[in-house]
């Protein structure tokens, strides 16, 4: 009898298999069947096939490995973990529909190799396994980046495994210091304060706040997510950051620092995006937005709180995969998502815009879509702890996320109050409404289909949450503000849209103050240091030639023989010296 | 379906009117008759979520633009800080 099949490890290793099928049509297939199949376990083990999940925090425990003197708990199965995994490979699934049209083979075995490790570390129950499972996922985007084949994506791609491997280290050394601390490999809840004694637990927090994309170590986020391949984007909005709200569920809820970064980050982020001219940049802030509302969640950890950031988590995975999808149409299409360039898409992709506008209403939490569910959850638990600032920080982030993808991005996009888009934009449409690939519409369908589902049905997410609910979202008093809030936010955009538009300009953020240190180090290394070594050399060979010259001379005998007497005998007494020294 | 069409502005701008006008009525007739529960004192402003979602989008606009004059550069200011270091 199995005990149990992880679905991580069967997209993971069924990945490896997709670039030697042979037949187009079975490998189409067979890439759409492995989130099919993660499914499945799920479902299964939801049912209770492999043993009854029992209610959070408790887990039912599979795969014990020993490893060193300790146990790896590689299948820990709760409420939480199963949560995050129906989603994941729900949105893989739709994402793989999404990248049919990928020539590159190898594109979708980093995308399953990400999928797979991201439920790995869902499912760890140890925090070396969630290490090992962290490290995996930090390399599969590394390739999804250097798939694009520019040079800028080359360049972020490093970026993107610098700053990984940066938290990844934090990570791991959080994890030794807590291990030789407390003696357990526990993926639990941690202590937490300021101080030597939390060391440990401060560098793991500051290893899942960089994964989470934290203010102020967000920028690797928006500096490399818009630099991947159209699809390769869309698989990285949804597992890094959200694996890294899972552990901060995990290990961190109710600690009040992450409840104000949270809400910071939430704002901070919308300034940036007001700047922004790249379509997929711009998403990337609204992550990072996003994610602060899941951020504060945890902080606030109370059972509506870390209910409300984990409902956003899932919800976003859904919604922003299909924001990401809706601008890589237009990248997809016409070869370029900068505002500045486009503008009169509608006529020509109408069904990706009305379908992006469904992603769009559910980010910004219009009632009746999955967004309103998630982060009137999140809102409203800070109002129950009375947190006015927080509440204020958090209902202006909705404000600042209707008016970017609600509204500045469309209009950039698909109308600018033009019917017809730049001629150079034109050329390569044809004279159809039907200009994106349909396998692109299907994969959009199917989320904008999640989307609205779970917003008019929220028990159904509401049943899988790992806090009983009582909360009810759809009362008079939130359904007419948040509304009345987005009719007055549209007036705000309108009066203002020309500041909105796009230019053909870049916007400097946090990492500026990293690689511009880093440009500096390297010009240091490339100009004065090897100017250095060369004179070095130099010197060194001007000494030789001397020596060269001194030995051919006839009489060299009679004046070395003394000279290496005496170097023998000082080299002798210094070395004495030391070990005497050494010895007392 | 695949014939081409503009987007529907006329019928937009008269839902949009509809929507703004009603939000104003609706907020002061339910505010006066209680139906609205709040948990800060200053949700029950008259108006209030409508002057936050006005102004606070202008606001973040205005200031982020403030903010650009700092931080907006070239398109290609990395790559060109980069071909320096070649």
């Amino acid at each position: 009898m199995i005990s149990w099949i992880h679905p991580g490890l069967v997209i993971c290793l069924g990945g490896f298999l997709i670039p030697f099928i042979p037949w187009p049509k079975v490998k189409k297939a067979y890439f759409l069947l492995l989130p099919v199949a993660g499914l499945t376990i799920l479902v299964l083990t939801s049912m209770g096939t492999f043993g009854t999940i029992p209610p959070w925090p408790a887990a039912l425990h599979k795969w014990n490995v020993p490893f060193l003197q300790y146990t790896l708990d590689i299948a820990r199965i709760n409420k939480l973990s199963i949560l995050f995994a129906y989603i994941y490979v729900i949105a893989a699934f739709c994402m793989n529909i999404y990248a049919l049209g990928v020539k590159n083979d190898w594109e979708h075995v980093a995308a399953m190799i990400y999928v797979g490790s991201a439920l790995g570390a869902v499912f760890a129950g140890d925090l070396f396994t969630l290490f090992f499972c962290l490290e995996i996922m930090s390399w599969a985007p590394f390739f999804l980046l250097l798939f694009r084949g520019t040079k800028k994506a080359m360049g972020a791609a490093f970026r993107y495994i610098l700053w990984h491997h940066f938290s990844g280290i934090c990570i791991l050394a959080g994890i030794l210091i807590h291990l030789n601390l407390s003696g357990s490999i526990e993926f639990a809840h941690m202590p937490w304060g300021w101080g030597g004694k939390y060391l440990g637990s401060n560098l793991m927090l500051l290893g899942f706040i960089i994964n989470a994309a934290t203010t102020p170590f967000h920028s690797w986020l928006s500096d490399t997510y818009s630099e991947a391949t159209p699809s390769g984007s869309v698989y990285m909005t949804a597992f890094t950051t959200k694996t890294a709200i899972f552990c901060l569920i995990v290990t961190f809820s109710g600690v009040p620092l992450l409840m104000w970064l949270g809400a910071i980050q939430s704002v901070f982020a919308l300034f940036m995006a007001v700047l922004e001219n790249d379509g997929r940049r711009l998403c990337s802030y609204h992550i990072i937005s996003q994610i602060g509302y899941m951020v504060a969640g945890v902080g606030m950890g109370t059972e509506m709180g870390i209910n409300g950031a984990a409902s956003h988590a899932l919800c976003h995975i859904v919604y922003n995969a299909l924001l990401y999808m809706g601008a890589g149409c237009a990248l997809v299409v016409v070869g370029t998502a900068k505002f500045n360039r486009l503008g009169g898409l509608y006529k020509y992709m109408p069904i990706a815009f009305w379908l992006y506008m469904v992603g769009g209403f559910s980010i910004s939490g219009f009632p009746l879509f999955n967004g309103f569910i998630s982060k009137a959850m999140t809102i409203e638990a800070a109002e129950f702890i009375q947190r006015p600032i927080i509440y204020l920080l958090l209902e202006g982030a909705t404000v600042g996320t209707f008016l970017h993808t609600g509204l500045k991005l469309p209009w950039n996009i698909w109308l600018q109050g033009r019917e017809e888009p730049p001629p150079d934009i034109r050329s390569k449409l044809n004279d159809s409404a039907l200009n994106t690939p349909v396998h692109m519409l299907i994969g959009m369908g199917i989320l904008a289909f999640l989307c609205i589902f779970m917003g008019v049905y929220p028990k159904i997410l509401y049943d899988m949450l790992p806090y009983p609910v009582e909360y009810v979202p759809f009362t008079v008093t939130r359904v007419f503000s948040i509304t009345q809030m987005f009719v007055f936010t549209f007036l705000g955009f309108w009066f203002l849209r020309k500041l909105v538009r796009g230019y053909p300009t870049y916007v400097l953020d946090t990492d500026w103050l990293v690689r511009m240190p880093g440009g500096l180090f390297i010009k240091f290394c490339k100009v004065p240091l090897i100017a250095f070594g060369s004179y070095l050399d130099k010197q060194i060979m001007k000494v030789a030639e001397t020596f060269i010259v001194s030995i051919r001379s006839p009489n060299i005998e009679a004046r070395l023989t003394p000279m290496a007497i005496g170097f023998g005998v000082l080299v002798s007494l210094l070395l004495l010296s030391v070990f005497l020294f050494l010895k007392i | 379906m695949n014939k081409l069409r503009t987007y529907p502005r006329s019928q937009f701008w008269k839902l949009y009117y509809a929507c703004l006008v009603v939000s104003l009525i609706l907020d002061l007739f339910w505010l006066y008759t209680h139906v609205f529960h709040y948990h800060f004192s200053f949700q029950y402003l008259p108006q209030f979520f409508a002057l936050f979602g006005l102004f606070g989008c202008m606001l973040l606009i205005l200031i982020a633009k403030g903010m650009g004059i700092f931080i907006v550069v070239d398109e290609d200011y990395y790559q060109k800080k980069s071909r320096g270091l070649n």
